[in-house]
């Protein structure tokens, strides 16, 4: 039992492969209804898949897939010519043969849903004994027919036995035939074979040359042209097929890894610091050195394991647009490039939705029809552009028409009609703006909801689905020329690059494949605009908010003249993200919250960092969306001031010192100014303190020498806050020697007693520090 | 000398039945206090007990989900039963520690002002949640009651369940 579930296993998986390719060729056959090898190869496939089906005992397929090679079998012979309408019944039997593999692998067999192919039989049957087809085959006959049909399903098992040794002497008769064929071929028909190998040719070496045969479906890629990759299959690689399940798994440690690996890194600058010089410094930097080199060479390799080839999502398309340009009375060509770049087997099950929105749309609205297109001074066939690439860490993918593309006034008072757009705002459009539109719901400027498409749905599916794997679309057209989209992808969802940026004291991840760029600006080159911050950037007019506000980051300190903006880019929008430091670029292992904290506006997930410690990821698309709550004035807020201090006694100096003496000594220098003294007896008690923030501290007096945590690491530790950075720290020590002081500025000092000092010197540094 | 072997047999076999008798109806739990009150939870569903570590604040949630922390390379929430049980919350102070419980598909930090002890509580001295506590409404599995106090004993899976 199990080994037939096995065996059932690897047909279903064989089946959709082949089919898939089926149907590609079929396509390419239609246009090219002379390349005798294309044919072969098909008559090969559906022979395959016969084969294998009536071993397994599916009747109802074996019969289906039996009357359609006896129709390609006929084709092979030159007895039955390809036309479109003969195409049209062999492609609904594929689409046929598709529904009842579904049927096998959900249920089991392929008599429970109940298709009827009797139609389709009686049609394949019509084309092989030489009639013409009068008209195609109504749809509706795939729909599954509520009653079993048990009389068809005993019909052919009956048959099933006699048909297999029928299929036996036939494929014997089969292949001598096909041996004299060859033989015939090499004499008779050297023109016909020729011509196809030449066209061969030209697609593997001059892409410029005019095609020979007019192929609907062109490979401007060479090494993907199909003879090529009949080559490949047959010299098949060796592969092994893995659960994904397990790949995941994988994944998952090598995160870890990676982790481990920043964490180490991060160790290692601290090491470095502090023991500069030292032997064993060099032996600990090769074995980081080469750890890290391989994480990164295993995290590159387990993420390959889980690419995919694009052209996956991408062979579908030349189907569809025949079955549409047919459909809508166009006539369109598909031309596909670099379906060879690979990508994550997540993200390659989630673009094909919206490739064929896009797709649709070009077909429907972007190309004109044959007549129009004359009118225009046109080439009648319209042509689309699939073309994927890698660019860095992304893939890229475009969708290129030369149809009538956008208009972007039209868009325009459509978003107004609608009331999506005030008059104003569409005013201050920029046409770029303007395309953006049609990614909004309900908003369609077909003139028609046809079957296709024009519904308004569409375009919205596009983008939330490209938001979902934080890509980027972008929309370009000329009027009567047509419209360029292309989507920006990152290549992997689990390990990203990202920037890590900070608002006041709490860090933030944005992933990099949304940030455009970075820009530091002086305040006052923000500017409001209807309650909006805005930034003029080169030609463009960006919205600025402070992540500080989307998140409700505690202010803690003030920012300087300047600030640092990040801009965002997701699908088609952009923004710009006020932040107070740049941290830098990282590369972070994305966690989840966990359900507790699941769907949190704004936050994608978390990362763990080198140091240890959790930090968010931003979600861009939510935190688009967050971002128009929020009014808060930039420059106006930036320049209140965060906290007052007006008399002497508002001003909070920390004493940290092991002797209680000198602490008191220091205490009491202080008196005249009037200030307010808290102590701490060690650096780890002091930092504590501080670190609480419980009162705010104005200045730190510190003795170097203290047990559990020294002056110079207190210094050191506090100057890691960004808050402190101007926090006067002031070294009270007897240790004079110049190498001491220098160690003092280094580790963040702003000034230096020496032991013994006169109470009325401690107070002026005092004072002058804390500017009273 | 037979007659005591016996014997002796005979309280081996009673020591080996006995803890089994008790262990069916004895609730083992862990003990903490939180501001003035005696909690408990079941020892089962505590993964540890860790002194406090750095946490990141979760922006947009309710203030008693005081962030997330890193556990051993997990993103774990952390939340203050101290807010939670609308009480002010208290800086931490050489006592207080995060205690992990663990539920069914979530797994959660929460901060207590102190651990008590380990207790073994027979489960016919526990009684029915009261009714008038509004704060901890749902929480509480059930009031045990001891010689020297009463313990108010938590439901893991309630604590764990997302409730904003």
């Amino acid at each position: 039992m199990e080994d037939i579930q096995e065996i059932l296993e690897d047909f279903l998986v064989e089946a959709f492969e082949l089919i898939e390719q089926l149907d590609q060729n079929l396509v390419e056959l239609e246009s090219n209804p002379d390349d005798l090898e294309l044919l072969n190869s098909i008559f090969r496939v559906a022979h395959t898949i016969k084969g294998s089906s009536s071993f397994l005992n599916f009747d109802v397929l074996t019969g289906l897939t039996h009357h359609m090679e006896d129709v390609l079998n006929k084709a092979r012979h030159g007895e039955v010519k390809l036309s479109h309408e003969v195409m049209d019944v062999v492609l609904e039997s594929i689409d046929m043969m598709k529904s009842l593999l579904h049927a096998i692998r959900d249920n089991g067999n392929d008599t429970s849903i109940g298709i009827d192919i009797t139609d389709i039989c009686r049609h394949l049957d019509i084309i092989s004994n030489g009639d013409e087809v009068s008209a195609p085959v109504a749809p509706a006959q795939m729909d599954p027919v509520e009653t079993p049909m048990d009389e068809d399903n005993v019909d052919y098992s009956k048959l099933s036995d006699k048909e297999v040794e029928e299929e036996i002497e036939r494929l014997l008769k089969m292949r001598k035939e096909e041996d004299r064929q060859r033989k015939s071929q090499a004499t008779v028909s050297t023109p016909v074979s020729t011509n196809a190998a030449s066209s061969v040719q030209e697609d593997k070496n001059e892409e410029e040359e005019p095609k020979v045969a007019a192929a609907s479906v062109k490979r401007a890629a060479p090494e993907s042209s199909t003879p090529a990759k009949k080559d490949a299959s047959s010299s098949m690689e060796q592969t092994i097929r893995v659960e994904v399940k397990r790949l995941d798994h994988l994944m998952n440690l090598i995160g870890e890894l990676v982790l481990g690996k920043n964490r180490l890194l991060k160790i290692y600058d601290d090491v470095e610091e502090r023991y500069e010089g030292e032997k064993f410094l060099e032996e600990l930097n090769q074995v980081v050195s080469s750890i890290s080199l391989v994480t990164t060479d295993l995290q590159i390799a387990v993420m390959k394991t889980r690419m995919l080839p694009i052209a996956k999502v991408f062979n579908k398309f030349p189907r569809m647009v025949r079955d549409l340009s047919r459909e809508l009375g166009k006539q369109i060509e598909l031309e596909i490039s670099g379906e060879e770049t690979e990508l994550d087997k997540s993200i390659v099950e989630e673009i094909g939705d919206p490739l064929v929105h896009i797709i649709r749309n070009s077909c429907d609205h972007g190309i004109e029809d044959v007549a129009t297109r004359r009118a225009k001074g046109k080439p009648e066939t319209g042509l689309i552009q699939l073309k994927a690439y890698n660019e860095g860490n992304n893939i890229v993918i475009e969708i290129t028409d030369d149809g009538k593309g956008l208009d972007p006034d039209l868009l325009r008072s459509k978003a107004i009609e609608k009331g999506m757009i005030t008059e104003r705002e569409a005013d201050g459009m920029s046409d770029k703006e303007a395309y953006a539109l049609i990614f909004k719901p309900s908003l369609s400027t077909a003139k028609v909801v046809t079957n296709v498409s024009g519904r308004g749905v569409g375009m919205d599916v596009v983008k939330t689905n490209i938001e979902k794997l934080n890509g980027i679309i972008d929309v370009d057209s000329e009027l009567g020329h047509g419209t360029v989209i292309r989507l920006k992808i990152p290549l992997t969802l689990a390990i990203i690059q990202a920037l890590l940026v900070g608002a006041q004291e709490e860090y933030y991840a944005i992933p990099l494949a949304s940030v455009l760029e970075t820009v530091r600006i002086p305040l006052d080159e923000i500017y409001t605009i209807e309650g909006k911050n805005v930034l003029r950037l080169r030609d463009e007019v960006l919205s600025l908010v402070r992540l500080s506000d989307i998140f409700g980051v505690k202010q803690v300190y003030e920012g300087g003249e300047h600030t640092y903006v990040v801009v965002i880019g997701l699908a088609e929008s952009k923004l710009g993200v006020v932040v107070d430091t740049l941290v830098g670029q990282e590369e972070i292992v994305i966690k989840s919250l966990g359900d507790y904290l699941q769907g949190i506006e704004g936050i994608a997930g978390a990362t763990i960092r080198g140091d240890g410690r959790v930090t968010l990821i931003v979600d861009v698309a939510a935190l688009m969306n967050l971002a128009k709550g929020i009014n808060v004035d930039i420059r106006a807020s930036a320049e209140t001031v965060v906290k007052t201090k007006t008399v002497p006694s508002d001003y909070v100096v920390l004493v940290v010192d092991d002797s209680a003496m000198d602490r008191n000594i220091m205490k009491k220098s202080m008196e005249p100014i009037g200030v307010k003294t808290i102590e701490a007896s060690n650096g780890q008690e002091a930092l504590n303190m501080i670190k609480s923030s419980e009162q705010s501290i104005d200045a730190v007096l510190i003795d170097i020498e203290m047990p559990r945590m020294d002056g110079y690491t207190l210094a050191g530790e506090i100057r890691k806050y960004s808050k402190y950075k101007n926090l006067p720290l002031i070294a009270v020590t007897s240790r004079t020697s110049k190498s001491d002081r220098l160690r003092g500025v280094e580790s963040g000092m702003s000034e230096y007693i020496t032991k013994p000092y006169s109470p009325e010197y401690l107070e002026s540094v005092v004072r002058k520090n804390i500017k009273l | 000398m037979s007659d005591k072997l016996n014997q002796i047999i005979q309280k081996q076999q009673k020591q080996i039945e006995e803890p089994h008798k008790k262990e069916d109806d004895v609730v083992q739990l862990v003990g903490f206090i939180i501001g003035q009150e005696e909690y408990a939870v079941p020892i089962l569903s505590i993964q540890e007990i860790i002194k406090p570590i750095e946490y990141t604040r979760v922006p947009s949630v309710p203030d008693y989900i005081l962030g997330v922390f890193n556990l051993r390379g997990s993103v774990i929430p952390l939340i203050d039963l101290r807010r939670k049980f609308k009480m002010d919350s208290v800086k931490p102070t050489e006592d207080t520690r995060y205690i992990v419980m663990k539920g069914h598909d979530n797994t959660a930090g929460f901060v207590i002002d102190r651990l008590t002890e380990a207790i073994r509580i027979k489960g016919n001295r526990i009684g029915p949640p009261p009714e008038t506590i509004h704060a901890e409404k749902g929480l509480v599995y059930g009031i045990g009651m001891r010689e020297e106090n009463i313990l108010t004993i938590l439901k893991v899976e309630a604590l764990l369940k997302r409730d904003f």
